[in-house]
């Protein structure tokens, strides 16, 4: 077992990717990872090894994005708690830029569900790094998924 | 289950780590590391410092320091002597005075043997190119030599101390001043630092 650094580096990739939807663009996807890397390494001893590694670095990719949006009040906070009972069929032909424009109108725990969903955490991984109850993720995920349709069929429409 | 909201994710394309800010992280990490290494590094030194240190004061792996194979050598001429002790022992207040006039230089040696190290007695030896005074000591049914010599112009260790075991048998040989001292015997190690202790 190599030094948790070591074994952090092996997940750069998929923190990245998630940070650059969380913010929508390299440089700040590149100012969060690493901040999510200092915080990582100072807090190295409370990580308990054989515990979910990735988990535990996603958890503070998320806090450090939290905590960023706050700062600067870039994303407006939307109604991704809002139970989507109007699901209708999404255009499967929109542009990826369409789609990555509707996670970032999401509000950033929205999106942030979504994009950990994405990277195959389990449930209890996403809950982990999402910091709340496993048997409440379940339905966290399921209304940012819906607050996402909502927006993608707003574009489907041409809104 | 995939859904075409699913479907419309995986639209997303993978977003891959510059290299700039892969070699920033890995510098983070490097950094990290030094500190931990030179501990590292220094924790080395200092336990090879101590194992040398101990190695040279009890010098238990001396390889055949001179001092000792003489020790051994002259222990062996004092054994087969003919006449191994030309003064049999009175104690030490008997052997002591024997010396004077056949040597140049006055032997402080002030155990006058016990129980377990009685004093047999002394003669005349050499010790390397000098004379020396050799009083013999036993112990069960082994003899053991103590030599008396000068001390100048010899190769002696740091410490000025060296023990060691060659070809059976065991030494330890020392400087206190201008007298040098070796205590060869085939008793154990233990043993002959007893003896050595009595003889501080």
């Amino acid at each position: 077992m190599g030094s948790l650094a070591t074994d952090a580096l092996a997940h750069l990739d998929a923190l990245f990717h998630v940070a650059r939807y969380l913010t929508g663009d390299d440089a700040s996807a590149e100012d969060l990872v690493q901040q999510t890397y200092v915080r990582a390494l100072e807090a190295e001893t409370t990580f308990e090894r054989g515990t979910n590694l990735r988990a535990w670095l996603m958890r503070i990719l998320r806090n450090a994005f939290i905590d960023q949006t706050r700062r600067t009040k870039h994303t407006s906070e939307l109604d991704e708690d809002m139970p989507d009972d109007r699901a209708e069929p999404l255009r499967t032909d929109l542009a990826a830029a369409d789609i990555e424009r509707a996670l970032l109108e999401l509000a950033p725990d929205a999106r942030a569900v979504i994009l950990l969903d994405l990277e195959g955490l389990s449930e209890k991984e996403l809950a982990d790094a999402m910091e709340c109850e496993p048997g409440t993720i379940k339905s966290r995920l399921s209304r940012a998924r819906a607050a996402l349709r909502k927006r993608l069929a707003a574009y489907g429409r041409g809104a | 289950m995939t859904d075409d909201l699913d479907t419309l994710l995986q639209k997303l394309p993978r977003r891959t780590t510059p290299a700039s800010l892969r070699a920033r992280i890995e510098r983070m990490h490097v950094r990290r590391r030094e500190p931990r290494n030179i501990a590292i590094a220094l924790a080395v030194i200092a336990f090879v410092a101590v194992i040398l240190f101990v190695s040279r004061r009890t010098n238990q792996t001396s390889p055949e320091s001179p001092l000792v194979a003489e020790a051994v050598n002259d222990h062996l001429r004092v054994l087969y002597a003919s006449h191994p002790l030309e003064i049999e022992s009175g104690g030490i207040h008997q052997v002591k005075p024997w010396f004077e006039g056949r040597l140049d230089f006055a032997p402080i040696v002030t155990f006058d043997g016990d129980a377990d190290f009685p004093l047999q007695g002394g003669t005349i030896a050499y010790y390397i190119d000098r004379k020396a005074a050799a009083f013999v000591y036993k112990r069960n049914l082994h003899l053991i030599t103590l030599f008396v010599f000068q001390s100048h112009d010899l190769p002696w260790p740091r410490s000025d101390r060296v023990a060691s075991e060659t070809r059976g048998f065991h030494a330890i040989v020392w400087r206190t001043g201008d007298l040098g001292y070796a205590l060869v015997s085939d008793v154990a190690m233990p043993e002959l630092t007893t003896l050595e202790h009595k003889l501080h």
